[in-house]
């Protein structure tokens, strides 16, 4: 393991200011009401395609964000819950080593990058994947005329053969990296916002660097509902979710 | 003289250009972006401009993002005091219906007669000169009618002028939307309960207990993105402690899911368990708000056994939760859609809305208050939704002939009103029927003449949010991009008829365009002192006005309702009654309000219709929830199709067996079934509509469109239903795996 994550540094450029940051994303799972506003932002910030009803008829789904919906209990005393699903992000990822031309690389800043023109679709890193957030574009994606007025122009449309997921906006954290850089300054707390983040009635969704001490990310990481899915496979994600809770009254 | 023009220029005047061609009059209007742009614009470099989503009537702020003329994301205003920067799927979808490759891109006449689809293109003069003609030719201008429906509230302010001032009668204003968020029940209630017709604000982020009587306020109840802020706030806010939750419905709704506790009743039986709570609180001296014995008056005649069995919530239950909502510092109770769809619907949301008097939350933090009215004297006219009474004397009329020129805005009534209600009969016996929709519609292709109004994207206009924020607040809407198409705004339609017939009406719309009416209206606030900005001149309030995408004072202003003599006297018990017969049809029908296609309206977008339903994660399609035991009662499993019978008709769909409904409910999606309404809405799923009662709240006159009974009768079919999740695990974390 430690001889992999050194060949993996290898392959990092020299150290620069983002290289001590760690974009982290906190999902409370108090506040979140399962509403869905997160997916179609993500929609429509990263130029996801569509299934359509006969793929999503066979289970498949192109989202870079799902709301999962677990059910406890049987009637009458049943609850359902709700848990926000995305690329986690993972700092020990399950889905790096598998790629056999580097399409899925870590980038300085702790985030799983994925080269769209690198990939060759082996699909490796959606089967290593825990978490199953990496979706595959089996089909050219399809926007009727004048749908394509939609897409945003800081993100590349997918062709078909290639795996995508949640970046988690990195064309934001790129453009509010480079607005502070010209200003002389470093990135502020709160000042990046992924679609989701910006976008969550509730303030479910909080995001930030987990290495800055004061970031409101790295102050919920530490709050006692804090915890990460499936942390027993020891992949290291950068979501954090916050567990749900009770009242007694 | 040839002179070199620079570069920077030649982009001035191009602005300019496109600038001057927003207005069907030769005039220059700027655009007020969001933020100002430096001096130094770049092609390519993005600009955002506020305005106001009109997916739903909440009357949220939202922020453009445009890149060389093109809307490209659509985020919430964060100067907006109701949305604070959030923003629902809906309204994120917004995008897909300006660039929906189904919009109409002129108006049209239907040449080979209603319903054969074959659209002729009219250049707008004729269309307007045909309409002008339909109109003064009408024997008596009481012959025009004006069904309306979503409309921002200047539209509404023009349009009843301008139908006054021609003597027809005023805007019928009826959706299916506001209908199953019971928005004229609501404003009925709170007529009587409060005196006033604006709605009540409940004050969820403070409060500690929240019972929610069939209010599915975090999906598309009322104001679902203020709403889902103050319950984020709610749970994990700067208010001290967790609050509690607990939702009163016979389906676990997405809302329910994020309650503390779920309690299902009987279909009907909302405002019984209000009563029962009433009644112990009353009883057993409850509380610390000191005597009862004001009150004591409005639940003398409650019996809390009779009420606990008609609604089949246990006295043990009723009693614990009295105790819950009595003991709560801040607590309060809201009356939901769900109530104002029941045939008595009225008297339901009245005791709940009595639960708050009795725990002394009226105008009390974490408590009621009321949406504050429209800030200024000039903008007062607003919509306020009309009931499905009205709605059906108007179907009557056209029916008996009384009616020659029908105008439909922003409403479906063809695929929104229950099928029964005979309103395509009715437009039939219409001679002339005009539609302003966007898109062909159900009732676009039912109509003459079809002159399509802009998406809300390119449009002008204001609204002032109903329920409101937590202060005097107008929406201002204005174009993002230019119109994309040679579509015309409705307002400029009306005025230009105002002008063309002179006299009263030009009188009444003395405005020579939808621009000048706006910056008038906009006006009267200059000069406010409670405002969040001014400006010294009325160009530079202006400016300020769509820079912030609206008006509102820069402090929260609560507004204090007082409560009217309705609670002197004891509280109605009515009993719910249901069309069809409990032996033949021994189920009760529970249609609700799909959280991305709304009552249907949503359904032309593809991102709506792929984003999944977030308690059964199904997609582009219509299911039939059922209770695992009816289910397997009947030998239904996931898939299976079965066919729901009503009084009234019949449909069939897949069965999604649901863990969280009474077993004698059968739950539909509203939503899909359309049959016209572009490429990506047709010919999926069934329009649950089509079974309901049209049979109303005879106190409110809303639609009851819960009061109908419904049979099962398995097909033998199976369809795959195109769901998110897998039925592998049904929905459960397990550690066995399948």
């Amino acid at each position: 393991m430690a001889q992999g994550a050194k060949a993996r540094a290898g392959l990092r450029p020299a150290p620069t200011d983002e290289a001590v940051r760690r974009w982290a994303m906190v999902v409370d799972l108090d506040r979140c009401t399962g509403c869905q506003a997160c997916l179609v932002a993500c929609h429509a910030e990263n130029n996801i395609p569509l299934a359509g009803e006969k793929q999503a008829a066979y289970g498949r789904w192109m989202h870079w964000i799902i709301v999962q919906r677990f059910w406890e209990g049987e009637y009458p005393n049943v609850k359902a819950r709700f848990m926000p699903l995305m690329c986690q992000q993972c700092g020990e990822a399950p889905c790096e080593p598998v790629c056999p031309v580097f399409a899925t690389y870590h980038n300085p800043e702790g985030l799983n990058a994925q080269i769209y023109n690198r990939c060759i679709g082996t699909r490796f890193c959606g089967n290593a994947c825990p978490y199953k957030v990496r979706t595959f574009n089996w089909f050219r994606p399809e926007f009727p005329e004048p749908l394509t007025e939609q897409l945003n122009p800081d993100v590349t449309v997918r062709s078909r053969g290639i795996i995508e997921k949640c970046t988690f906006c990195i064309q934001r954290i790129r453009r509010a990296e480079l607005e502070a850089r010209a200003q002389g300054r470093g990135v502020a707390d709160g000042e990046v916002s992924p679609a989701c983040v910006q976008t969550c009635p509730p303030g479910a969704l909080v995001f930030g660097d987990l290495n800055d001490t004061s970031s409101r990310v790295s102050q919920l990481a530490h709050s006692r509902r804090a915890f990460r899915f499936l942390e027993e496979l020891g992949a290291d994600p950068a979501v954090i979710y916050l567990k749900g809770g009770e009242t007694d009254v | 003289m040839t002179q070199r023009i620079s570069r920077r220029d030649f982009l001035k005047i191009a602005a300019a250009g496109t600038a001057a061609g927003l207005s069907p009059e030769v005039r220059r209007i700027a655009l007020e972006p969001f933020v100002r742009p430096p001096e130094q614009v770049l092609p390519g470099q993005d600009t955002w401009y506020a305005s106001t989503c009109r997916q739903c009537p909440a009357g949220c702020g939202i922020i453009v993002r445009v890149i060389n003329g093109r809307a490209r994301k659509i985020e919430g205003n964060p100067l907006h005091p109701l949305n604070h920067g959030k923003l629902c799927a809906r309204g994120q979808a917004g995008l897909q219906l300006l660039y929906n490759p189904d919009r109409l891109k002129n108006a049209v006449r239907q040449a080979g007669g209603r319903g054969s689809r074959q659209f002729d293109p009219l250049p707008w003069a004729e269309a307007l000169d045909l309409l002008a003609e339909k109109i003064s030719t009408l024997s008596n201008p009481s012959r025009l009618a004006f069904w309306g429906g979503l409309m921002p509230d200047h539209l509404y302010l023009l349009t009843s002028r301008w139908l006054d001032a021609i003597g027809a009668p005023p805007p019928l204003l009826f959706d299916l939307h506001s209908a199953l968020e019971g928005r004229s029940a609501a404003s009925r209630a709170s007529q009587l309960f409060f005196d006033t017709p604006e709605l009540p604000l409940y004050d969820l982020a403070r409060a500690e207990v929240t019972f929610s009587f069939g209010a599915n306020f975090l999906e598309t109840w009322m104001s679902p993105v203020s709403q889902n802020h103050a319950y984020g706030m709610m749970r994990q806010g700067q208010f001290g402690g967790r609050g509690f939750m607990v939702q009163f419905e016979p389906r676990l709704s997405a809302t329910a899911a994020s309650a503390d506790e779920w309690v299902p009743l009987r279909p009907g039986a909302e405002g019984f368990v209000a009563l029962a709570l009433g009644r112990i609180i009353v009883e057993e001296r409850l509380g610390h708000v000191g005597s009862h014995r004001p009150h004591a008056v409005l639940y003398q005649d409650v019996d809390v056994r009779e009420m606990a069995a008609a609604s089949e919530v246990p006295v043990e239950s009723l009693s614990r939760l009295a105790r819950v909502f009595a003991d709560a510092d801040q607590a309060v109770a809201i009356p939901g859609g769900a109530l104002a769809g029941q045939r008595n619907g009225l008297a339901s949301m009245l005791a709940v809305q009595a639960l708050n008097l009795l725990v002394a939350q009226i105008g009390r933090l974490g408590g009621v208050f009321l949406s504050q009215p429209a800030p200024s004297p000039a903008m007062k006219e607003t919509a306020h939704g009309d009931s499905f009474e009205r709605a059906l004397e108007l179907i009557d009329r056209m029916k008996a002939g009384e009616v020659d020129l029908l105008l439909i805005h922003g409403a479906n009534p063809r695929f929104e009103l229950p099928a029964a209600a005979g309103f395509a009969q009715a437009a039939a016996r219409v001679p002339f029927v005009v539609s302003f929709s966007p898109f062909v519609d159900e009732t676009a292709v039912a109509a003459d003449l079809i002159l399509p109004d802009h998406s809300y994207l390119e449009s002008w206009g204001y609204q002032i949010p109903a329920p409101s924020a937590d202060r005097p607040t107008v929406s201002s809407q204005q174009p993002v991009v230019q119109p994309l198409y040679d579509t015309r705004s409705t307002a400029e339609v009306l005025l230009a008829l105002g002008a063309r017939f002179g006299g009263k009406a030009a009188e009444a719309l003395p405005w020579p365009d939808e621009f000048a009416f706006l910056q008038e209206s906009a006006s009267a606030l200059q000069g406010s002192s409670l405002g969040a900005y001014d400006a010294e001149t009325q160009a530079g309030f202006w400016a300020l006005w769509r820079q912030h995408g609206g008006w509102w004072t820069e402090k929260e202003l609560p507004r204090e309702p007082e409560v009217t003599g309705i609670v002197g006297q004891p509280l109605p018990i009515v009993a719910p009654s249901f069309e069809g017969e409990a032996e033949t049809y021994p189920f009760h029908l529970y249609p609700y309000p799909s959280l991305g296609l709304s009552d249907g309206r949503g359904a032309n977008l593809p991102w709506l219709q792929e984003m999944p339903d977030p308690m059964t994660t199904a997609r582009w399609a219509t299911w039939v929830e059922l209770n695992p035991v009816t289910a397997e009662s009947l030998g239904l499993r996931d898939d299976d199709v079965v066919r729901v019978v009503s009084p009234f008709g019949e449909l069939e769909a897949p069965v999604v067996v649901y863990p969280g409904i009474r077993p004698d409910v059968v739950a539909i999606p509203v939503g899909q079934g359309h049959t016209d309404y572009g490429r990506f809405a047709e010919r999926r799923g069934r329009n649950p509509l089509e079974l309901v009662a049209p049979v109303t709240d005879p106190d409110s006159g809303a639609l009851a469109w819960g009061a109908t009974r419904v049979r099962l009768e398995p097909t033998g079919k199976k369809v795959e239903l195109a769901r998110l999740e897998s039925l592998d695990g049904a929905g459960r974390e397990s550690t066995g795996g399948s």
